[in-house]
């Protein structure tokens, strides 16, 4: 009796404390509303891991760290924000001229900024421009979890089915530095999946060149610093901090995190959402916006054999002349782009200070602006969109919106 | 018998020492052991009882949150300051403080200066100066604040404390009744690049101090005007001017000239029996052109506050013994080109004074602070803390 009174008691008493201090002090936003919350079920160790790979995330270099000497931004979460995309203020502008990346001009990415003595680059005249938004990072490693079966299983680059859909995977050769056992390494030709024409095989990959390229932070896994080749070579100055300016720990800290980031949960199901995801299937969205996927084994156990909702089948689609960059990428055509995985989005909103940024360089701001833009393999899926009763759109949208 | 030798032995052993100080002080000066040795300075020899020790302690506890995860929370010694002051002569006049902080992480010299007063009206200053860049700048220890933090234009723009090596001059005229006008200025070796260099997180004045030696040979000016018609009010202006990058070498111009310009207003009134205190800043940088977006050409920030003191006496056994409560707020913008990058909060403090010079403070704050993608994230405290003179 006395007992019970005594809990009776402290309940509540400790339930208004917790609740004024999170009143007084701030308190945390739901994790199905982040974009960098880790996935259920790590373990403690990962979960150490995943903290120190988020200092490295963070982190931003100064010109005495090592920052450039060329580059386009100081962090990964000054261009990744919160871990979702970027503002099209971060997009990165990739050049080649055909499939060769113009190396001897600045390509195959422009740095746009230098550190005091370096000069940045500029776009030459002539090359092919691709314009770059900052996708999300959360979910990834989920998508490299997926086996290769599974997402190859989905191609059908004749269009052998005649729906007017030809999805095709990226073929791409790893980077020499990524060893065979990583995910995305080996010999010869490996899935692409990252990056916005899958041309990248591994995070591995995607990471280490994401510190060179971007930031003009060496590692160990490319230890030679990106110079600018429009400027002489007496006026190519250096930052002062000798290379390699991080070590293969420091990569694979930040590897580690990126994997072990989950999707953010979608919104509740509503009648009307209800209703526009059976819209999705009906007008053929789902014929590249693939609903789901199961993971395969991983050395992370909370990533093996899961089920991924990412509404994307990673493949490559021509996606008509209005977005075609006509810059090939790998195996990638200049009219082909990685399908989007459609999460996140219900919350992207607020990682972006109210803005929305879609498609590969951020030019829609709504989702319905981002569906009137598919044309080529979807002009047929964006026509049924099109075709739709008032009701029926708003119910569509509304499915995406809440994804 | 044995007994009593032995002590006698022992007491005289242990006694001699002093008795040969006491020889040793009759003959001063005659003939110090090394001249101008640590027992041969003019302190001991000359100026004794001139020379006068004092200083400063602090002590933090936090509990921060961002977003209702824990930020720089626990316990800091955060500072143990040591002032000492002496009056060489009539004219001269030394003055210096040592600061330790963060437990003796970081120890400077804060300020080490002589004066040469040759009128009220005018006195030339030498040394580590504290550069006279709004009143916080001067007037800024611990005990004397009524909040456990500095006001963030001070910590986050101006860098306070700030000091620099430098000479100028500084003083006084009177003007109506009561009233007068003070004046300092200064040249100083200014900033460096580290600013821009040594900042990970954009422009950041505060790492471009500790120009020990000038890095680029061309003085920074600095100088406050103040104007204090009462004792209940004043009103400075001041302004910090130089280039802080190096643009020769070799007597070739090696790089553009960059200068960082920082101008201050400051206010203090009593009214009413509260006070009021307050400063607003803006600063300019320039800026390699190669990194606008990135690093900001232009900062600004301002703070203001008002207190009252009551409660005189409440505690019967400490008649000197008072209560202050006070708010602030405080707004930095620390890249005005663009939005985002900056700070908003208000902080609530209340304050028992034993006497004047020791403080205990409790301070809440709440704000808001937005990053370089202009998404807001929401901040708190509690903060206490223990400040006194000694
Ligand atoms: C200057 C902006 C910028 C910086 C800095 C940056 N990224 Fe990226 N990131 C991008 C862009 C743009 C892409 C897409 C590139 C493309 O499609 O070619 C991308 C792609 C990625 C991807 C692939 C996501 C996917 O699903 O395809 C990952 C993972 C990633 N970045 C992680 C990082 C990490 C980790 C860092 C820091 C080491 C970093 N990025 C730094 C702009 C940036
Ligand atoms: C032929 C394959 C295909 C079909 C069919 C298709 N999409 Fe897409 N979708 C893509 C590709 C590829 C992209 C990425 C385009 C880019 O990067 O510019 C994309 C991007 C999007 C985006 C932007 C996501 C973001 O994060 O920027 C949305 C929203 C979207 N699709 C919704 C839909 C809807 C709704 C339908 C059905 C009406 C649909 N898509 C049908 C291939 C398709």
């Amino acid at each position: 009796m006395e007992r019970s009174y005594r809990w009776g008691v402290c309940i509540p008493v400790v339930l208004v404390a917790v609740t004024a201090c999170d009143f007084l002090l701030t308190g945390p936003p739901d994790d199905g509303d982040l974009f960098d919350a880790p996935i259920p079920g790590l373990t403690t160790g990962e979960l150490a891991a995943f903290v120190r790979g988020d200092e490295g995330f963070g982190r931003r270099f100064s010109p005495a760290e090592g920052l450039g000497p060329i580059f386009n931004q100081a962090a990964c979460a000054d261009c990744h924000s919160g871990d979702g995309r970027g503002r099209p203020e971060q997009a990165l502008t990739r050049i080649s001229i055909g499939s060769d990346l113009a190396l001897a001009l600045g390509g195959p990415q422009i740095q746009d900024k230098a550190i005091p003595g370096a000069q940045p680059e500029v776009v030459p005249d002539g090359v092919d421009i691709s314009v770059r938004l900052p996708p999300p990072v959360f979910g990834t490693g989920l998508i490299e979890a997926i086996p290769v079966a599974s997402i190859v299983a989905n191609a059908d680059e004749f269009d052998a089915d005649g729906d007017g859909i030809s999805g095709r995977p990226n073929w791409v050769l790893p980077a020499d530095f990524v060893p065979a056992d990583e995910p995305g390494g080996g010999t010869g030709l490996q899935l692409g999946r990252f990056s916005r024409k899958a041309q990248v095989s591994s995070l591995l990959e995607q990471i280490s060149a994401a510190y060179h390229q971007d930031m003009g932070i060496t590692s160990d896994f490319l230890p030679v610093e990106n110079r600018n080749p429009q400027a002489g070579g007496a006026t190519a100055a250096a930052d002062p901090a000798p290379d390699p300016e991080i070590d293969a720990a420091t990569v694979r800290a930040v590897v580690d995190y990126v994997r072990m980031l989950a999707p953010p949960a979608p919104g509740d199901d509503t009648p009307q959402r209800l209703r526009g995801s059976e819209l999705f299937t009906q007008i053929g969205c789902e014929s590249c916006h693939v609903r789901e996927f199961q993971t395969g084994p991983s050395s992370v156990a909370a990533l093996a054999n899961q089920r991924v909702v990412l509404y994307s089948d990673l493949l490559l689609h021509d996606m008509g002349d209005e977005l075609a960059d006509n810059r090939p990428d790998g195996d990638a055509t200049g009219r082909e782009w990685k399908t989007l995985p459609l999460w996140g989005l219900r919350v992207a909103r607020e990682f972006l200070n109210g803005d929305l940024f879609l498609m590969h360089d951020g030019r829609a701001t709504t989702i319905s602006q981002a569906i009137e833009l598919h044309g080529g393999e979807a002009a047929t899926a964006r026509n049924a969109f099109l075709a739709l009763s008032a009701d029926d759109r708003e119910a569509l949208l509304e499915f995406v919106r809440s994804r | 018998m044995k007994r009593l030798a032995t002590y006698l032995f022992v007491s005289i052993a242990l006694g001699a020492p002093a008795i040969a100080v006491a020889q040793v002080q009759d003959t001063l000066p005659a003939r110090p052991f090394v001249r101008g040795g640590v027992y041969d300075r003019p302190y001991l020899t000359r100026l004794l009882g001139r020379t006068v020790v004092g200083g400063y302690l602090e002590f933090h506890a936090r509990l921060q949150r961002v977003d209702g995860a824990n930020e720089d929370s626990g316990f800091e010694a955060k500072r143990w300051n040591i002032f000492t002051a002496t009056e060489v002569s009539d004219f001269v006049r030394v003055s210096a403080e040592l600061e330790f902080e963060e437990g003796g992480e970081e120890v400077t010299l804060e300020f080490a200066a002589i004066d040469f007063r040759i009128a009220p009206t005018f006195t030339i200053r030498g040394g580590m100066l504290l550069s006279p860049i709004g009143r916080f700048n001067l007037a800024h220890d611990s005990p004397l604040n009524e909040f456990t933090d500095r006001p963030l234009v001070s910590t986050e723009i101006l860098g306070t404390a700030l000091s620099e090596p430098g000479i100028g001059v500084l003083g006084l005229f009177p003007v109506g009744s009561g009233g007068r006008i003070t004046y300092q200025v200064y040249a100083v070796n200014g900033f460096h690049a580290g600013l821009i260099e040594d900042s990970p997180d954009g422009t950041r004045i505060p790492l471009g101090r500790g120009n020990v030696e000038d890095n680029n040979a061309s003085p920074a000016i600095v100088g406050r005007l103040a104007w204090s018609p009462s004792l209940n009010f004043e009103l400075g202006i001041s302004a910090h001017h130089g280039a802080y990058n190096v643009f020769e070498g070799d007597g070739l111009r090696v790089d553009e000239r960059r200068d960082l310009t920082i101008g201050v207003v400051d206010l203090e009134a009593a009214l009413a029996g509260f006070r009021l205190t307050g400063e607003a800043a803006l600063a300019n940088i320039d800026v390699p052109a190669t990194l606008r977006d990135i690093f900001a050409s232009k900062q600004q920030g301002l703070y203001v506050e008002v207190l009252r003191d009551f409660g005189q006496a409440w505690v019967a056994t400490l008649p000197a013994s008072f209560f202050s409560v006070g708010v602030r707020l405080d707004i930095v913008d620390m890249n005005a080109d663009r939005p985002g990058d900056n700070t908003r909060q208000v902080t609530l403090g209340i304050n028992f004074r034993p006497t004047e010079d020791t403080a205990f403070k409790l301070d809440y704050l709440r704000g808001t602070g937005r990053d370089v993608f202009n998404n807001p994230a929401d901040h708190a405290g509690i903060l206490f803390s223990i400040a006194t003179y000694f």
